[in-house]
């Protein structure tokens, strides 16, 4: 007996010794950080000098004031639209993979390839791709008669390219998500269903699908949680958040009050706020899960 | 199990070892967090690198590629002056500058010698992290305030409550000079004279000027002129931004004011001699020029290397034109400074490359040179500079809006810009044609005047005044 505990504290000391690395890293690097943002919110800190006076809660009553606060929130649930519309396509995409319809390896590159670039380089192209006069989008419209909107001098349009490019960018990733969950099919239910006579569609509505609840679910949360913090692409967009701020996002008001207007405390609740409402998103598409994601045996 | 290090026994000890690594960068990033650290102290150590002891100093700032050259060509020079200094020279993306150097102020790692916008001084300054040069330009002859341009004499003093007073927080690096450059050819293709100091044009011969010039369609469109600068219209007409004594009442519903910016407007809405806003941002006015597409461009003297190596044609400069209403003529000029960090250990070293960049004749000659800016040093400008044979021609036409029709931009001297950028968020619903200025400045008015006034409670909170 005795020597079995002492066997199991030597492994659980070996174990904790290996973890300790991790566990030091997430302190100082998440939860540090976590804390003096909490504290942060509640003072006028402005980053350039250690010296700050506890002001309460007027931080957070200067954000609910602020109309550009609500624009940008505004601005950045309309980030999460294309979310069904990607998961959609990859899927698609994915399972013709699967099913080797199209040439998979050579298409897999060239959806992973937005993903793996640097998006300065993507908006720097993107920007000439979509430049109202002189851009390939609005001459190969003009092909069909179409007239090009001025994508970015109207925000409207500016938020939609925008939305397009987070698409377009996810798509990769996601499909591999997807090609990675379809083999995970037991091959043996599609056999069954065969046996019974169910087609193609059938087969996917019922036994793909429900199968792949689990990778979808994790896909919209991570998707969501991703999608709500777009900022470069603001930024690097619309250095000031476009005409009359019809772009830019919270993440993008929040980086303008800490370092243009320095009002670090006051960045810190604001994104406080967001987190918060982040994580009260995530926890209301756990709780609606339970009812649409397929648990396994 | 004998003597050899069993892998447990190894593991746990590389396990201890990481923790202990990671909890002793802990105590060296936490000890980081200095404010201003008192400049006896930086003094006295610096005095023992002025004994000889090699020092190294960083200093950091922003620009186009032939700026970044221009400026390591400096430093080259000033390291051979200075043997026991080396410059470590960090280069950051214009637009990512600030946010940079707050993060490094906030984590203690300031650099020595920085780029300091006139925007951001008193900021900087009232938060403790400048140094102050007051004493360090008494004591050193390195430049002589009747040969630099007046307009950047007090530039970067600040006494605690205003800008143009008090102690120094930072040296001119350059000044910029924003004239109205012009297509020689086109002018003389649409029989045009170009004004001169005593036959000055006013906005009427300007918009002539612009009629004669415009012409063509689709791709072969030539236009008069680019965006008129709304500065130069405002303030020539005798109207401000913000009242200029107290500098704490918004003033743009005055007639005068909106009559300037909606004349601004009118240029590509009535009369058709500017490009739409749309067009712009399709194919900025600068490019347009720089085609031979546009005839007039408001373009800061920073372009001078730029317009002498890609334009095909002859260009040259003008003055801003006078108001009918006034007869007078303002615009705005640039400048961005050398500052020295307050937390500097090599105090000495640092206030020497400062200087040595912002007013050694080297480095002056190698500015214009380059194309870069003209010099700040007055001789220089009037002798060699304007003996040189780069464009433009009229040389003495910049050194005329600098001693006479230039002023520091109303934003500059307020504690920060928020109410100006309110301003400009939709200044493009006029130049659409969708709003007058007058009900523009209207519907924008109280929320700019906010902001302005959360400006200076920001300043009495940073500075206690």
């Amino acid at each position: 007996m005795k020597k079995g505990n002492k066997l199991m504290r030597r492994e659980g000391i070996a174990g904790l010794l290996f973890v300790t690395p991790q566990i030091v890293y997430f302190l100082l690097f998440f939860l540090l950080p976590l804390c003096i943002c909490i504290y942060a919110a509640f003072t006028n800190w402005n980053i350039l000098s250690v010296r700050h006076t506890l002001v309460g809660l007027r931080n957070f009553d200067k954000l609910f004031a602020d109309p550009k606060f609500w624009k940008a929130l505004k601005n950045t649930l309309y980030m999460l639209t294309p979310i069904p519309f990607y998961l959609l396509f990859a899927l698609a995409f994915a399972y013709c993979c699967h099913k080797k319809i199209l040439a998979e390896k050579a298409f897999r590159v060239v959806y992973y390839l937005p993903f793996i670039s640097s998006i300065v380089s993507l908006v720097l192209i993107w920007k000439w791709l979509f430049n109202a006069q002189y851009g390939l989008v609005n001459n190969f419209l003009a092909l069909f008669g179409i007239q090009g909107p001025n994508w970015l001098g109207d925000p409207v349009w500016t938020r939609r390219m925008i939305v397009l490019m987070i698409s377009w960018k996810m798509i990769g990733i996601i499909s591999i998500y997807y090609i990675a969950a379809l083999k995970n099919v037991p091959i043996s239910y599609y056999e069954a269903a065969q046996l019974d006579g169910a087609s193609s569609w059938q087969q996917f509505r019922d036994i793909t699908l429900p199968i792949l609840t689990p990778t979808t679910f994790y896909l919209l949360v991570t998707g969501m949680i991703g999608s709500l913090q777009t900022f470069l692409e603001v930024q690097l967009f619309t250095p000031d958040g476009g005409r009359g701020y019809g772009v830019g996002t919270i993440v993008f008001y929040i980086w303008q009050k800490a370092f243009e207007s320095s009002q670090m405390g006051y960045a810190c609740a604001c994104a406080g706020v967001f987190g918060l409402f982040i994580m009260l998103l995530t926890i209301l598409q756990l709780t609606v899960s339970r009812k649409w994601v397929y648990e396994g045996e | 199990m004998k003597n050899r290090i069993s892998r447990r026994n190894f593991l746990k000890a590389a396990g201890v070892l990481t923790a202990a690594a990671g909890l002793s960068a802990c105590g060296s990033a936490s000890s980081a967090q200095s404010t201003a650290a008192s400049q006896a102290a930086s003094t006295a150590s610096s005095a023992a690198s002025a004994a000889g002891e090699p020092v190294k100093i960083s200093f950091m700032g922003w620009g186009t590629d032939d700026e970044i050259a221009a400026y390591k060509a400096m430093i080259a020079q000033f390291e051979k002056a200075y043997p026991t200094v080396t410059v470590d020279y960090i280069v950051v993306a214009d637009n990512e500058f600030d946010t940079k150097l707050q993060t490094m102020i906030g984590a203690g790692e300031c650099p020595d010698v920085f780029y300091c916008s006139i925007d951001k001084m008193m900021k900087y300054a009232a938060t403790g992290n400048l140094y102050d040069l007051s004493d360090y330009v008494a004591n050193n002859a390195i430049f002589d305030p009747d040969n630099v341009w007046t307009c950047l004499n007090d530039l970067y003093r600040f006494d605690g409550a205003n800008q143009g007073k008090g102690d120094i927080y930072a040296l001119p690096k350059d000044v910029s000079v924003f004239p109205i450059f012009y297509n020689v050819d086109l002018f003389k293709a649409a029989g045009i004279t170009a004004p001169t100091e005593d036959a000055p044009w006013d906005w009427n011969d300007f918009l002539d000027a612009a009629k004669k010039l415009t012409s063509g369609d689709g791709d072969s469109k030539v236009y008069g002129t680019g965006a008129y600068s709304l500065e130069s219209a405002v303030w020539s007409n005798g109207a401000e931004w913000v009242d200029a004594e107290t500098l704490s009442k918004v003033e743009i519903t005055d007639p005068a004011f909106t009559e300037a910016l909606q004349w601004c407007a009118d240029l590509h809405l009535v009369h058709g001699v500017a490009p739409s806003p749309d067009e712009s941002t399709a194919l900025s006015d600068y490019d347009r020029f720089k085609q031979g597409k546009l005839g007039m461009v408001g373009a800061g003297t920073w372009s001078l290397g730029d317009f002498t190596q890609n334009c095909k044609f002859e260009w040259d400069v003008m003055n801003w034109p006078v108001s009918p209403n006034t007869k007078k003529s303002e615009i705005w000029f640039g400048s961005a400074g050398l500052a020295v960090s307050a937390t500097t250990k090599a105090a000495e070293a640092a206030c020497n490359l400062a200087a040595y960049l912002a007013f050694n004749e080297d480095s002056q000659r190698t500015a214009y040179q380059m194309g870069q800016a003209i010099p700040m040093l007055k001789d220089m400008a009037y002798g060699e500079y304007s003996d040189s044979t780069n464009p433009p021609a009229s040389k003495k036409v910049l050194f005329d809006i600098l001693e006479n029709n230039a002023r520091l931009a109303t934003q500059s001297r307020t504690f920060n810009q928020e109410w100006f950028a309110e301003f400009n968020s939709n200044t493009a619903s006029v130049f659409d044609g969708e709003m007058t200025a007058v009900d523009y400045c209207a519907s924008i008015k109280d929320t700019v005047q906010q902001l302005l006034d959360e400006s200076i409670e920001q300043k009495a909170e940073y500075t206690g005044k």
